[in-house]
């Protein structure tokens, strides 16, 4: 009787190679237009003679940059320390909290609240104080990285697990399902894409609180080189910063989506 | 055993479902229900429900749409408590509906499988939440995947699949979840019409190899008649048992029985008590119980 139930199963896709093939690709072709516009820049820089002082060529940019790289790896590895740090502490903070919230109703209600509250103060309000409790240290950036990163975290976290199908629900719970499992086995798997949406813009957030933190007094670092380039009116630095700013902004956007694409591989179904 | 047959519209006897083949005393009923109710606000979905299952018995449930028939596998499945008065005897102990959360194997009308879980994982998540080894479970499963048509489609993830497939998964689920009584709700509902009558076919044969109890609900009379060895015909809301009847015809059920005498006289029974209950709720949309019963 299964016998005529039984379709052929669907060829497998051995698709392997090209399916890692496919993000090189698109860096590749994503290069090659970064590359087109540039050039494209640089050129309209000379035919209307832009002053240097206003924007520089392209091609002096990256000559600057080449010529000393060193303050700037430096400032690109202290930077991405100090926004990995307080993104990965945010994010963890953000789900956990989102987690608390979403099981005990009365604490939400309490404390949810303060939290919006605190959200409302622009985090410059708090920097001189977080020096002060952490002095100049990576800790310092880390921390209002984090300030930064947990709240929108805290909310979508909150948001997909209001957001479980009650029948699927319905339907664990009638296995006999604990709430801890209820919790592992489907209200935080189905709210992983809501949670990539927050961890990406908290990512490119992070990164604001860490150059932010950063104009709060330090020697090395991305937001340093941007306040040396500006007290020295030197044009050039500030555009090579920027540059630097913009790589590591977009690294750490590609790859939460690159983690996302991996872990919420079946997307936004249902 | 509890009867309620309540039969006016037909002139035809209907044959009460007093089971010949199971002597009451032998054999005390693995589910006994006793004047369920339930109420929702001002909507009384359920009223006095009355209803036994004997072991290895295959009951089907038809009645218009909304006559509680969901509510009552929702208390079943322990998801619902009944208003107080209600019994419900589960192996021949009294027990709350909740005692029965994890003790009986439900299959709700969508699949509702994970996308994030291939099919073997969707089958096996009963026995992932009791905590049965992994491994096990997934070879346990494999093993299942021919005889639900599955053969090769184990690590396929469910929005690869076509709907018959996908209801056959949470069939899988289902029966893998191993529990005396299965409650499944309208589960070839979505399915084109050559698609359900395999799945029935196919349902039986895996129903007489794995031997268990099912209480199965549909609105499709053919269906119920198909398959069960007793339908219990639901009233308008609130929801009680309008009609027992047994079905005699032989098994294995050819595809044929459907075109039987017999089948259609039973048939005829049925649709006459489905449809004076259908016109009634179709009369009386959100009526409560007392003008229920006036109504004709």
């Amino acid at each position: 009787m299964s016998g005529a139930l039984v379709a052929s199963p669907a060829s497998r896709p051995e698709t392997m190679s090209l399916a890692l093939l496919a993000p090189l690709w698109r860096f590749a072709r994503g290069l090659f237009w970064l590359a087109v516009v540039l050039a494209v820049a640089e050129g309209l820089i000379v035919l209307f003679g832009v002053r240097p002082y206003y924007v520089p060529r392209p091609s002096v940019v990256i000559g600057a940059i080449l010529a000393t790289p060193t303050p700037y790896v430096q400032g690109f590895l202290r930077t991405l320390s100090e926004t990995l740090l307080g993104f990965a502490s945010g994010a963890v903070f953000g789900i956990g909290i989102g987690v608390l919230f979403f099981r005990a109703r009365a604490l939400r209600e309490l404390v949810f609240p303060i939290f919006i509250v605190s959200q409302t103060i622009p985090v410059i309000a708090f920097g001189a104080l977080v020096v002060l409790w952490f002095g100049n240290t990576l800790v310092a950036k880390a921390a209002i990285s984090f300030y930064l990163t947990f709240f929108p975290v805290t909310v979508n976290t909150l948001l997909g697990l209001e957001g479980v199908d009650p029948r699927q629900e319905a339907l664990m719970r009638s296995f006999g399902a604990s709430r801890f499992k209820l919790l592992t086995h489907l209200q935080l798997p189905s709210a992983l894409p809501q949670i990539f949406v927050a961890l990406r813009l908290a990512s490119a957030l992070a990164l604001v609180g860490a150059l932010v933190g950063e104009w709060f007094g330090d020697t090395v670092g991305l937001g340093v080189l941007l306040l040396q380039g500006m007290y020295n009116e030197n044009v050039v630095a500030i555009w090579a910063a920027i540059a630097v700013c913009a790589l590591l902004g977009t690294g750490l956007y590609a790859a939460v989506s690159m983690i996302e694409k991996w872990l919420v591989f079946w997307g936004a179904e249902q | 055993m509890p009867v309620a047959t309540h039969h006016k519209g037909s002139s035809e006897p209907a044959s009460g479902a007093a089971a010949p083949e199971f002597p009451a005393a032998a054999v005390p009923p693995l589910l006994d229900l006793r004047g369920l109710s339930k109420t929702f606000g001002a909507v009384q979905a359920l009223g006095n429900f009355t209803a036994t299952i004997q072991p290895g018995e295959f009951v089907t449930v038809v009645g218009p749409s909304g006559c509680g028939k969901s509510t009552l596998f929702n208390i079943v499945s322990g998801l619902e408590e009944p208003d107080a008065g209600g019994v419900v005897r589960f192996q021949g102990a009294s027990v709350m509906a909740a005692d029965l959360l994890g003790r009986v194997s439900f299959m709700p009308q969508r699949d509702l499988l994970l996308p994030w879980r291939t099919v073997i994982d969707n089958a096996v998540l009963a026995l992932d939440v009791e905590g049965a080894p992994r491994k096990a479970a997934r070879e346990q499963a494999r093993a299942m995947l021919p005889e639900f048509g599955l053969a090769g489609f184990g690590d396929q993830y469910p929005s690869q699949l076509s709907g018959g497939m996908r209801q056959r998964v949470a069939l899988m689920r289902t029966f893998l979840f191993k529990r005396e009584l299965m409650l499944l709700d309208e589960p070839f509902g979505a399915l084109d019409a050559l698609t359900r009558t395999m799945m029935q076919r196919w349902l039986l044969d895996v129903w007489q190899t794995h031997k268990r109890t099912i209480l199965f609900i549909t609105h499709d009379v053919d269906e119920a008649l198909f398959l069960g060895d007793r339908v219990i015909v639901m009233s308008a809301r609130p929801g009680r048992v309008k009609l027992e009847q047994k079905v005699d015809l032989p098994r294995p059920r050819p595809a044929e029985v459907v075109i039987s005498p017999e089948f259609i006289r039973l048939k005829r029974t049925l649709l006459e008590a489905i449809e004076e209950e259908a016109m009634k709720s179709f009369l009386a949309p959100g009526a409560d119980g007392a003008t229920t019963t006036e109504v004709r």
